[in-house]
């Protein structure tokens, strides 16, 4: 009995190893092969760390492709999307739980219905209104657009942790005589700053990582936001692999980092009851 | 957060739920309005027309973009490749995913645990772009790794063209989508695991159960709606995915793997009929909504077992 529990131990431990070296290897080869030069990878297609670790990529990428000018686009729509819909969605959230016990219920269910909607059908009546409202190509209309996914996903997750702050607290500010709103940003706020935080990195990562709408909404090069930028590079005559593979750890890196600080928080986000 | 009771207790009463509780859901309330309503709106009311992105004038067409559609040959043949395509890698990634949650349930060692967990979060972190290039770049039929080496083991005679072959392509598509999608669901149906109450196992085995009887009659009933949810959120978003296939494959070789996603960005942007493409985009939500019907019925169902 004892002996057969070993056995099966080490099995789930070797079948977790194959799952972790195939879930890790594309991320490993992106990052090797932006540090090997060309000529490297073209007579060792199959050797993993480079012979001579080379920088040359990510020059070519930021200065001679000018990359730093998409990066800085990305940052800032990102933020400010994420800025945005954290206002929005934090005190949506958080007049759904206090305020309306009965059609709070109705509110959430058609926010999370939205999911459904194809973002290809979306991004056509988008793409024609921005044109009437002369938002094309500008940063302000891709940021009204994000906030169509934005804040449908951050209210649902901000409901969750809203709803783990005891209302007694709040009774006792409303004696002391704070209105509604003081004792939402003064008391409320404060207590949720974890989740929002959670939220916030994360609607920061989804539009960080947005591609269609960007691809539509920005023609130009140079108001592009960094997927489509990298995407467009792909078929670029003076491209490598290497530099393609370095423009895609400039974009890849941070969204993991991020998703590693909320990591704990997205998981077991269906198990704790957030959708019940 | 069980314990937390929501509802009459954490909520206001009446007399302080007056006209300013509305500012506070307003400005979400206007951003659904104008981002989601107004779009499926105008979406369903170009569906009956012929307008196009080039004109700015249209006229009434009533069902005829409906009728074109469903007698086009390719909007069937992309719909069929889009239920291939959405089952086979719900298939996959329940598969790896679940196997790998209860391995690791199993062993939960407090070293190794964390270790995995975040190897399982690095693919689920990929930007849309990231895995496209990447994928592109190790499958690549020149110099890429994966068919360099096939050949080197002796597996392959020749360089394998992953994502030109039009009998692989799909397959490659649907694998590169379980190495994104798996770990997602690993690292839920994981957090839904350690839910279990361990007492209840503990009192399967007293009672002279086996391993298989405590997963049939204590794990999967505790878990069966959170993965019920997870595939229902995984099945909207493999369905509607446009940007892996598109970076990937863009559709072809001879679309082969054109969805109805591209399906309806070949309509509507590149040919710039957006009655056509309306319409199409109509009847996938239709048939979205369809399936998500379904599966809510299921999980109600189950719901209800559990609180019987």
């Amino acid at each position: 009995m004892k002996k057969g529990k070993r056995v099966g131990d080490i099995l789930c431990n070797v079948y977790l190893i194959i799952l972790a070296v195939f879930a890790v290897f594309p991320l490993l080869w992106l990052l090797v092969s932006s540090f090997k030069s060309s000529s490297e990878m073209l007579n060792n297609p199959t050797k993993i760390l480079p012979i001579q670790w080379t920088l040359e990529n990510f020059k070519t990428v930021l200065i001679t492709l000018n990359f730093t000018i998409n990066i800085r686009n990305s940052v800032i729509i990102a933020a400010a999307t994420t800025l945005i819909a954290i206002v929005i969605s934090s005190l949506a959230a958080y007049g759904v739980v206090r305020f309306f016990p009965k059609l709070g219920d109705v509110m959430t269910k058609v926010l999370v219905t939205t999911y459904m909607f194809p973002s290809i059908m979306l991004v056509i009546p988008y793409a024609m209104v921005m044109a009437k409202l002369g938002l094309t190509n500008t940063r302000i209309g891709l940021v009204l657009v994000y906030l169509s996914f934005s804040v449908p996903y951050a209210v649902w997750m901000l409901v969750g942790f809203f709803k783990t702050v005891p209302i007694g607290i709040e009774e006792a500010a409303r004696i002391d005589g704070a209105n509604k709103l003081q004792v939402f940003v003064r008391v409320v706020l404060p207590l949720v700053a974890p989740g929002i935080v959670s939220t916030a990195i994360y609607v920061f990562i989804n539009a960080w990582n947005e591609y269609l709408y960007s691809m539509i909404l920005m023609s130009s090069s140079d108001k592009t936001t960094i997927s489509v930028a990298v995407k467009t590079l792909e078929g670029a005559d003076i491209l490598n692999w290497g530099s393609l593979m370095a423009a895609c750890a400039i974009v890849v890196v941070p969204s993991i980092i991020f998703f590693c600080f909320i990591q704990s928080k997205l998981a077991g986000g269906l198990s704790d009851g957030a959708v019940k | 957060m069980k314990g937390i009771k929501t509802g009459a207790a954490s909520v206001y009463p009446k007399k302080d739920r007056n006209l300013t509780r509305w500012l506070f859901v307003g400005p979400a309330m206007l951003v659904v309005l104008c981002l989601l309503v107004y779009p499926l709106g105008s979406t369903l009311l170009y569906s009956f027309t012929n307008k196009t992105l080039i004109k700015t004038t249209y006229s009434f067409k009533g069902l005829e973009n409906y009728i074109k559609i469903l007698s086009d040959p390719d909007f069937l043949r992309a719909f069929g490749t889009t239920l291939v395509w959405t089952f086979s890698s719900l298939l996959g990634q329940l598969l790896v995913g679940f196997t790998g949650a209860l391995a690791l349930n199993r062993i939960n060692n407090r070293i190794t645990r964390p270790i995995y967990r975040i190897c399982m979060i690095i693919p689920w972190a990929f930007p849309s772009v990231a895995i496209a290039l990447v994928w592109k770049w190790m499958l690549n039929g020149i110099q890429g790794y994966i068919p360099t080496m096939l050949m080197n083991l002796g597996l392959s005679d020749s360089m394998i063209q992953f994502l030109s072959d039009p009998k692989l392509v799909l397959p490659t598509l649907v694998f590169i989508n379980i190495w994104f999608g798996a770990p997602m669901i690993m690292v839920n149906v994981y957090a839904a695991l350690q839910t279990v109450p361990r007492d209840q196992y503990e009192a399967a085995v007293i009672d002279g159960a086996n391993a298989w009887q405590s997963f049939i009659h204590i794990t999967v009933p505790h878990i069966k709606v959170v993965v019920g949810l997870l595939v229902v959120l995984r099945t909207i978003w493999v369905f509607n995915n446009f940007d892996i296939i598109f970076m990937t494959t863009a559709g072809g070789p001879a679309g082969r793997t054109t969805t109805m996603p591209i399906y309806i960005y070949e309509l509507g942007w590149t040919n710039k009929l957006v009655g056509r493409a309306s319409a199409a985009s109509i009847l996938l939500l239709i048939f979205l909504i369809a399936v998500c019907l379904i599966y809510f019925a299921v999980i109600t169902h189950w719901e209800k077992e559990d609180r019987a």
